[in-house]
């Protein structure tokens, strides 16, 4: 019952659903005042979800069928898993186990291949288009997010997120050694939540909503809020293991400060959108493997620099 | 063999004629190998609506109303190439006065239509601020537009033998403050443009066509100039008062879409210069000579540098109430010609800021006109500033802050 | 003398038969009528020679039993050229111009679609303006085609 509890209502399914959609509306509110327009009232999100639930579902002739309509709930079942890892506000998360770290990531890889099954199956050119950008995409910031993450816990000697939140508690200024790491990661993660500049497998302009240019009703609104959900868990995971302040007051306070940090996650991600413009997908690979590779493997000397000499 | 197998990899994409990259239905069909374009199959027409046809039979006069509603955004151009094309017909002399103030009008089109471009381009390569900036700023032009003639789009301020609205010496005030404006505006731009590397990233390099196979494909306008051809029909064939203005032509060599968009930008520093010299010069006299109904036989060839290049109209009359024949050549018609040129071995993902940097209207180019005949319903006629304020009302119902809005409203019509 | 008035002797020089047709309407305003047999050498001569290396238009024109052409042609320093020529409707046949500019192509097909000529050498390629369902022998803008009677108007 506990457990049930825990999957469904919190921090599961339906915490994570409203925290999604207030992240989209914080996203989406922060992009707008910062491009000088009102944006949308807060419950704007949601009302876009129940309307698009009410809407028809249209699968195309010739898509497969089984496909089409499974990916969406795939992907909402794998970015909701994962948060079960992520220590939140208190130094454990709920379950833990040796090397729960590289479950979440793969975890979180799944979504993009959903993208890319789902939009291959829909048989729309557009959306073949934008299922082969996401793929090609992924392959370029996966290393560099992976890398990124790898720092903080080669620092904390750990695979496991809770032992390595346990670990920046005992020496809250370590974080700072792993700024390099943190950059690397939000630009990774920012394309792996699509959004700009590397929103490349969805570019309005060229292939209309790639992937998902044949999704709409509900299974659209299901991808939609496991994209939300993908943002706040991936805003999470980095929250983790790259800002760990908090984690020891008690529940009330260090539930705000998780929410504030999350905050700041999707402020940056927001702040990136507004202020470039979208890359080409050879640009996007270059980028990722000529900047942000090379940049984590810094961090990550720096990281064995210092443990080797310093840290003695 | 082997080519059948180099052919499995090739598909065709359709770009329109409904995409969210076009404005406009205009088709473009799109060999693809990859991201990469083999080639490109450009059909137009979809916006013909027989306004040629159209013009034969209505009068010298409704024709001015009918070719401004060519194109929404560069309706002055076409009215002024037609009033100058009949103008010329009917050997009329059109005071100096009304020729200061077309050329204002154009000018401030221009203004217009050049920050309308830099949002579409923003927008075409995934750079929404840029649009919202831009467009923001283009409501003041758009203002000072419908101050000085009752419209934001079609002006009808042209008429032929002159214009039909005076302008006030307050108004060269608010021009002059606008223009002020828009010019720190423009400076920031070009310092983005420039400067933004993801910008740079997507502008440089992308839809290169070289001087010569511009000239050879006869492109005009901004495409051309920012090609390195040296060509502004305002300076070659001067019309309205520009022979008595002061400006340069810019030019380029860039090739590119970065060209095209450093051209346009340094094009609406020119036009403030223009507007400024236009606000302290203007003559003073009548704005307008009496046309006859009847214009005499003959014929006249009228050129007009619209913000997006040539437009050309050939009139020609037989004598009566009516044009014998109206031909119009709108600048997109020139430049589409080179779009499968800049498209050639480039990527996918080039191709709507290549379509955009042409800065196309479709519209103009299959010269349509929509006319819609009203049923018998009741309707309401609202005005501007009742539109205006029906507008701030319905915003503010619904919980958003319009109180800088309305403060512009009521300085506007206390004018 | 002015530079219209070198190019109309220049004109004349080289084709006596033009001498009545080549008129200098106003400054930078030339206009003149030639044959349609004759017309490709004067064309190229005027491209060539006289340097009007820009075309604004093709105009097409319906004159009772002639279709009429009227090249718009320019050059530096602002001077067009309305270069005229006549083919009857019986027989609506002009050659292409693409092959000095490739970007008549779109006029020529307007003038296809819209009057009805034909265009010898024109390639093969997507017609222009009208739709491709629109009969082929259906000309608009000639003057006896009245939206009513014609199978795409509705008025």
């Amino acid at each position: 019952m506990n457990a049930l509890f825990l999957i469904l209502i919190f921090p599961g399914f339906l915490f994570l659903a409203l925290f999604g959609l207030f992240a989209e509306f914080i996203d989406r509110k922060l992009y707008a005042r910062m491009q000088n327009r009102q944006g949308p009232p807060w419950f704007q999100p949601l009302a876009d979800f129940i309307k698009l639930l009410g809407k028809e579902d249209i699968v195309p002739d010739e898509a497969n069928v089984r496909m089409f309509r499974l990916m969406p709930l795939f992907a909402l079942t794998a970015v909701v898993s994962s948060i079960i890892y992520i220590p939140l506000w208190k130094t454990g998360a709920l379950y833990s186990f040796s090397g729960d770290l590289v479950v979440v990531l793969y975890l979180l890889t799944l979504p993009t291949l959903t993208f890319f099954i789902g939009g291959w199956y829909s048989t729309s050119l557009y959306a073949r288009i934008g299922s082969v950008r996401s793929l090609t995409q992924m392959f370029a910031y996966e290393v560099p997010l992976f890398m990124g993450l790898f720092s903080p816990a080669l620092l904390a000697d750990s695979w496991t997120l809770s032992d390595i939140s346990r670990f920046y508690i005992d020496h809250p200024m370590y974080c700072f050694f792993n700024l390099i790491g943190f950059g690397v990661a939000l630009v990774a993660l920012l394309g792996k939540l699509e959004k700009a500049p590397f929103d490349i497998p969805e570019a309005e302009t060229e292939i209309v909503a790639g992937t998902f240019t044949e999704y709409s009703g509900r299974l659209y609104a299901f991808f939609r809020l496991a994209i939300d959900i993908e943002m706040v868990v991936g805003a999470s995971l980095l929250a983790a293991v790259f800002l760990p302040f908090g984690l020891k007051d008690e529940a009330a306070i260090g539930f705000l400060i998780y929410i504030l940090k999350v905050v700041l996650v999707v402020f940056l991600l927001t702040l990136a959108r507004t202020i470039f413009a979208r890359l080409r997908i050879d640009q996007m690979v270059r980028f990722c493997w000529k900047y942000l590779v090379p940049l984590a493997l810094l961090q990550l000397l720096i990281v064995l620099f210092l443990k080797g000499v310093l840290l003695q | 063999m082997h080519n059948s197998h180099e052919h499995e990899h090739e598909f065709k994409i359709p770009l329109g004629p409904q995409h969210p990259a076009l404005k406009e239905p205009e088709s473009f069909s799109i060999a693809l190998k990859g991201e990469k374009i083999l080639g490109v199959d450009i059909r137009l027409g979809y916006n013909h609506r027989g306004i040629e046809k159209a013009c034969e039979e209505r009068t010298f006069l409704q024709d001015v109303y009918l070719l401004e509603r060519i194109c929404g955004i560069c309706s002055h151009s076409h009215s002024t190439a037609y009033v100058q094309a009949v103008e010329e017909i009917a050997g009329l002399a059109v005071p100096p006065r009304a020729l200061y103030i077309r050329t204002l009008i154009g000018e401030l089109e221009r203004v217009h239509s050049h920050f309308l471009w830099l949002g579409v381009a923003g927008h075409e390569i995934g750079f929404d601020t840029l649009l919202m900036y831009t467009w923001r700023d283009r409501e003041i032009v758009m203002d000072l537009l419908a101050q000085l003639t009752g419209n934001r789009v079609n002006y009808g301020i042209n008429t032929i033998g002159g214009v039909r609205r005076d302008i006030a010496p307050e108004q060269g005030k608010d021009i002059l403050a606008g223009v002020a404006t828009l010019e720190e505006r423009t400076k920031y731009y070009i310092q983005i443009a420039t400067e933004e590397t993801t910008i740079i990233k997507r502008l440089s390099g992308v839809g290169i066509i070289s001087k010569e196979d511009a000239l050879r494909l006869g492109a005009v306008g901004p495409t051309a100039r920012a090609s390195g051809v040296d060509r502004d029909i305002r300076r070659e064939d001067p019309y309205a008062a520009y022979a008595e203005l002061d400006f340069d032509v810019i030019t380029d060599d860039h090739c590119d879409v970065y060209g095209r968009t450093v051209v346009r930008l340094k094009e609406l520093m020119e036009s403030f210069k223009i507007i400024r010299q236009i606000v302290a010069r203007i003559p003073d006299g009548p704005i307008a000579v009496r046309a006859p109904r009847k214009i005499p036989a003959g014929e006249a060839f009228s050129r007009y540098e619209a913000p997006r290049g040539e437009d050309v109209h050939y009139v020609k009359s037989n004598g009566g109430e009516k044009p014998e024949r109206v031909k119009v050549r709108a600048p997109t018609l020139a430049n589409v010609q080179t779009v499968k040129h800049m498209l050639k071995d480039r990527f996918l993902a080039d191709m709507p800021i290549v379509v955009a940097a042409i800065d196309p209207c479709f519209s103009c180019t299959d010269r349509m006109v929509g006319i819609r005949r009203l049923d018998g319903e009741k309707k309401e006629i609202l005005g501007w500033e009742s539109l205006r304020s029906f507008s701030l009302g319905w915003h503010r119902a619904r919980g958003f802050d319009v109180t800088i809005a309305e403060k512009r409203l009521h300085q506007l019509m206390e004018h | 003398m002015s530079c219209e008035e070198d190019i109309r002797q220049n004109t004349i020089r080289q084709f006596d038969f033009l001498k009545d047709f080549f008129k200098v309407i106003r400054p930078r305003r030339l206009s003149a009528e030639v044959a349609r047999d004759r017309f490709s050498e004067v064309f190229d001569f005027l491209v060539h020679q006289e340097k009007f290396n820009i075309l604004c238009t093709i105009t097409g024109t319906d004159e009772g039993d002639d279709l009429g052409f009227i090249y718009h042609l320019a050059r530096e320093g602002g001077i067009t050229l309305n270069l005229k020529t006549r083919a009857p409707k019986s027989d609506p046949v002009i050659r292409t111009i693409t092959a000095v500019f490739p970007g008549a192509e779109i006029y020529e097909r307007e003038i296809v679609d819209l009057f009805g000529a034909k265009v010898q050498g024109l390639r093969k390629g997507n017609r222009y303006p009208l739709t491709d369902d629109w009969p082929a022998d259906e000309h608009p803008l000639r003057k006896d085609w009245k939206p009513a009677n014609g199978s795409g108007g509705e008025m």
